[in-house]
């Protein structure tokens, strides 16, 4: 056999075997069903050779090599379990065991504790000591088992080490640490965030981060790789430390951003006990951020889950059967006219929930008045955001694009998935350029950081768009009004981006509430359009699109279709046999407050601050219990998405899949089997739906084809939809007076880590820490100035509002600017606000 | 770090991984130690994370993350010297001073490090502080010898 072919011949344990040319000998004896016991490898890894577990005999070679290290050769005789090879394994693992706690791995009374684990844990008991959480699930209790070691031959040094149970989500004990290396690898191979290291050397050797920060500071993303690919119980996940085992998984699609990440989700009895990414090529490639790693048990099991309809009234709460509940909001339902009736739906709801909403409005109630508060989120710029869509790409484009401009986008715990493949880009050679006034976490990698003066946003990127249009030259006039360095920068950018043979274009969500986010959107076109640029626009709420093509908005019908198109309106008379509302009643979601009283309002996974005074009676239909008890409404349980089945459709147009994994709680049904039986009870034809799957085939047939409900096409459909949402722009806000003194700019984001217009962090423990609450990020000097130190409670207030905020100090935040987080409800309006800050008097 | 510092620590360099290790001798030279600001600013300069920076600059003995001390204190724990003691002394050193290896201090006074044979093994357990050897030590003399030091 010649040198050139694809395969050798080896022999291994007396098996001829002919194997790929570049595998190692454990690559080739895995994949021929021969066990070598392993620690320190992984198939997503590097090869390491640091535990030394694998060593095999080969013919001709000295000592024994390492089978995860040692490439196959043409001719090798490998022997992997001699006598001499096992008692130098064994060696080795009462090595690494002597710095290893080991009472479940060689203690006289393992075997009857596992039989008698029943008893409490901190009682007198003298069997059923439990020392680490990875109990049954870990690697060296298998090697251990594989090579019948029973007792440790050489002195214990235990290391005394603390636990690290200050960061969020998972707890680290290296007692626990084998010091296989696969945390860091993966941290740094797989996640590129780059935040492990080994530390010293020798017997001191550690792991961590630089100096003795935590993780939180030292730039962790939360993500749980290294936790996944721990084979000891030093990483465990606070969360999940003593579920144990699952019994089953079931893969479906995150609902958390509109990456829609696919992930497995960890089944124990009825209970979801974790979800661990899923291997999946085309979105996120076995990766997930710490919303769909960390937050997704907490969120579904949580005790505020809704299990029972109920019936609220003047704060007495009554349950409520189906039947009742039912009955009840029929009777309501059944006398509201259509101009009373309002329906808001999340988007956080499947296309089947969507599409059956809007058929309740507007088939069931004859009203065109069904709405989302995703209106109120994206405000003025929604339609120019909806219009960046029409020239998106695939996230997988990003593996070929040459440039990549970031628009306003952090992805450091949202959308981390995204901040992965561009550091995947980055290494492969891409060139890298953020726009951001604030610290986000691209800055460290981007090859420019493009640092708009707060509220001068739009003008950078006019700036950008005129210098790239094909007709001009890029000259130095067409960037006055940025100074200071970003001029050069600009004319660096635009150059770039106009001889790039790739370029591609990701939008985030820090110009969102901006005063100016339409002309921002609409520039990013431009740009896009100028340098032939593909966009990428990452939306936070995982089904935006399908709520824009199931029509869950008055000018938005079904299909994206403008609800001003006759033809369309005759043809949906013909498949529903209704006549379509044709009147206009100019309602929708910012119009609740200030519009004409509503009789009925219906809100759909929405959560609105003092709902029940926006309608004389409120359907409030949501998995959580109100905020606060409410004066009159019928609150109905409804399911989590780990608890129906449907189909979602992901930022890049893709239709994905939601599958049940467990029983919703209670007497908790999906959104559609609500609204379906409620439109049953008025006596409403076109509502009989026994499974998501009928309707899917419903919208398939008569909307859009969204492919089969078992196998969804997952290929993004075309994002051209007609219709368009109205929205009206903000007057500009006034220019300061020259002579005076600037106020503090304070820019707010809204929350995005919200699932059903509830704010994760009310939910989950550890998304308090990594998504802070009502603090207000302030430049140093500026908290100097003002005599404030980190953790005061300052009062932020101008002519429309006046707010008390905890101080947050950020070395990098600009010099007279402020930020905030808040929960879209609590907004204040378009950005930037002239605000004076000073601190609370006590 | 004003730019002209900051030029001066990287100047020479085009911002390789490999360069590394020289940039680190050379801070550690001008400055006496690795700061988190110099690490920093490493970071930013190389496009390595501040985590493996540490994480490589901690492997060797060489750099060390604190100010120095007036007076420096390095206690062998080569073979010879912790199979006769050298942690005790360790210890000690930390109790009285409050400090663990690798810092110095509040006052400035002393800084702790923790060393690999000194060369002396016949006269272990042995301490150096500053440029004085101290053989045969015990954990009484030590803090006697401590006094002579300010
Ligand atoms: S959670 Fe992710 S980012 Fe953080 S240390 Fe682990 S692998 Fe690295
Ligand atoms: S923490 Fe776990 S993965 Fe990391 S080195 Fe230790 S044993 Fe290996
Ligand atoms: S990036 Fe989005 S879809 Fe993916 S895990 Fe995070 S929240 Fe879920
Ligand atoms: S598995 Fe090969 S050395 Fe650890
Ligand atoms: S071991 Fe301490 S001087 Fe050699």
């Amino acid at each position: 056999m010649g040198k050139t072919s694809k395969t050798v011949q080896i022999n291994m344990d007396n098996q001829r075997l002919e194997v790929h040319r570049g595998l190692t000998i454990l690559q080739a004896a895995e994949s021929n069903g021969i066990y070598i016991p392993t620690l320190c490898a992984h198939q997503d890894l590097s090869p390491f050779g640091g535990c030394r577990m694998c060593i095999v005999e080969v013919e001709g070679m000295r000592g024994f090599p390492t089978a995860c290290t040692t490439p196959v050769e043409e001719g090798m005789v490998i022997r992997t379990k001699t006598s001499q090879v096992q008692a130098e394994r064994k060696e080795i693992l009462q090595l690494i065991l002597s710095e290893h706690t080991s009472s479940c791995l060689v203690c006289d009374e393992k075997v009857e504790c596992k039989e008698f684990m029943g008893t409490i844990r901190k009682a007198g008991v003298t069997t059923g000591c439990r020392y680490c959480p990875n109990d049954d699930q870990c690697e060296l209790q298998d090697v251990v088992d594989y090579l019948e070691l029973d007792e440790i031959g050489y002195p214990v040094y235990y290391r005394g080490l603390r636990v690290e149970k200050e960061d969020p989500f998972y707890d680290r004990d290296y007692n626990l640490c084998i010091l296989c290396g696969r945390c860091i690898r993966v941290c740094q191979e797989v996640r590129a965030a780059n935040t492990l290291a080994f530390k010293q050397r020798g017997r001191f050797t550690v792991i961590g981060p630089a100096f003795d920060r935590t993780h939180m500071e030292a730039g962790c993303e939360f993500c749980g790789a290294c936790v996944s690919v721990c084979p000891t119980g030093a990483l465990s996940e606070k969360a999940r430390k003593w579920e144990g085992k699952p019994d089953r998984e079931q893969i479906t699609t995150c609902a958390l951003c509109g990456v829609g990440c696919q992930m497995r989700l960890l089944i124990k009895g009825e209970k979801i006990i974790g979800s661990l990414p899923a291997q999946d090529p085309v979105v996120n490639s076995g990766q997930l951020c710490v919303k769909g790693r960390f937050c997704v048990t907490e969120l579904v099991n949580h005790h505020r889950r809704l299990r029972k309809p109920q019936r609220h009234q003047n704060g007495t709460e009554v349950e409520l059967s189906w039947n009742e509940a039912i009955e009840a909001a029929a009777a309501e339902l059944s006398v509201c006219a259509p101009k009373q009736f309002g329906m808001l739906i999340s988007p956080n709801c499947s296309n089947e929930d969507l599409y059956i909403a809007q058929k309740f409005a507007r088939v069931a109630m004859g009203s065109p008045n069904i709405d989302s508060s995703t209106r109120t989120f994206y405000g003025h710029g929604f339609s120019a955001y909806l219009d960046l869509f029409r020239q998106s790409a695939p996230l997988a484009d990003l593996e070929k694009s040459s440039d990549i401009l970031c628009v306003g986008l952090d992805a450091r715990f949202g959308r981390s998935v995204v901040g992965v493949a561009l550091r995947k880009a980055m290494k492969r050679g891409a060139r890298i350029v953020t726009i951001n006034p604030r610290p986000h976490n691209l800055a460290l990698m981007a090859d420019i950081w493009l640092k708009p003066i707060l509220g001068a946003e739009a003008g950078l990127l006019r700036s950008l768009v005129k210098m790239t249009e094909r007709k001009n030259s890029t000259s130095r006039t067409r960037a006055k009004g940025q100074g200071r360095g970003l001029t050069q920068d600009l004319l660096t950018v635009a150059e770039m981006l106009k001889n790039a043979h790739s370029p591609a274009i990701l939008v985030g969500s820090e110009f969102l509430q901006h005063d100016k986010s339409w002309q921002i959107f609409e520039l990013v076109g431009r740009l896009a359009q100028n340098v032939g640029a593909r966009i990428l626009p990452l939306p936070a709420q995982n089904n935006l699109l399908g709520s824009i093509l199931m029509g869950t908005y008055p000018e938005i019908l079904p299909g994206g279709f403008s609800s001003a198109d006759e033809k369309k309106a005759r043809q949906f008379k013909k498949s529903w046999s209704v006549n379509l509302a044709q009147f206009s009643t100019g309602w929708n979601a910012s119009a609740l407050s200030t519009g004409p009283r509503l009789k009925v309002l219906y809100l759909i996974g929405e959560n609105l601050p003092g709902f029940d005074q926006l309608a004389d009676f409120t359907i409030y239909q949501n998995i959580y219990s109100p905020d606060s008890p409410t004066v009159d409404a019928l609150v109905l349980p409804s399911a989590a998405f780990t608890e129906a089945d449907g189909t979602f459709i992901n930022g890049e147009g893709r239709i994905q899949r939601v599958r049940k994994a467990v029983n919703p709680p209670g007497d908790a049904l999906p959104d559609w089997e609500i609204l379906c039986r409620i439109a049953r009870k008025m006596g409403k034809k076109g509502f009989d739906f026994s499974s998501a799957g009928q309707i899917h085939r419903e919208i398939s047939r008569s909307v859009m084809n969204l492919g089969r409900f078992h196998r969804p096409k997952r290929k993004p459909v075309p994002l051209t939809w007609q219709g368009r949402v109205n929205v009206s722009r903000p007057k500009p806000s006034g220019k300061v007076k020259d002579g005076k003194q600037i106020p503090f700019l304070l820019h707010a984001s809204s929350a995005e880590h919200v699932y059903r217009g509830f704010l994760l962090t009310a939910f989950v423990e550890g998304a308090r820490q990594i998504f802070p609450q009502d603090m207000v990020d302030i430049n140093p000097k500026d908290a100097q100035k003002k005599g404030i130190s980190q953790g005061d409670a300052v009062v932020v207030s101008c002519e429309r509002f006046q707010e008390t905020w905890t101080a947050n100090i950020v070395d990098e935040q600009p010099p007279r600017t402020l930020h905030v987080t808040l929960h879209q409800s609590a907004s204040l309006g378009a950005n930037p606000h002239r605000v004076k800050v000073k601190k609370k008097d006590v | 770090m004003s730019s002209e510092k900051r030029a001066e620590l990287f100047s020479g360099y085009q911002g390789e991984e490999g360069d590394l290790i020289p940039i680190l001798q050379r801070v550690q030279e001008k400055q006496g130690y690795i700061s988190e600001e110099a690490v920093r600013r490493i970071s930013r300069f190389l496009k390595i994370s501040e985590n493996q920076i540490y994480g490589v600059a901690s492997f060797y003995s060489q750099f060390r993350f604190t100010e120095p001390g007036r007076n420096s204190i390095k206690v062998c724990l080569g073979t010879a010297c912790h199979v006769r003691g050298g942690q005790i002394l360790i210890d000690a050193v930390e109790r009285e001073l409050d400090i663990s290896p690798g810092e110095t201090t509040a006052c400035g006074r002393f800084d702790l490090q923790r060393v690999a044979c000194l060369g002396c093994c016949a006269l272990a357990p042995v301490v150096q502080i500053n440029d004085d050897i101290y053989s045969r030590m015990t954990v009484i003399r030590l803090k006697e010898i401590l006094q002579n030091y300010e």
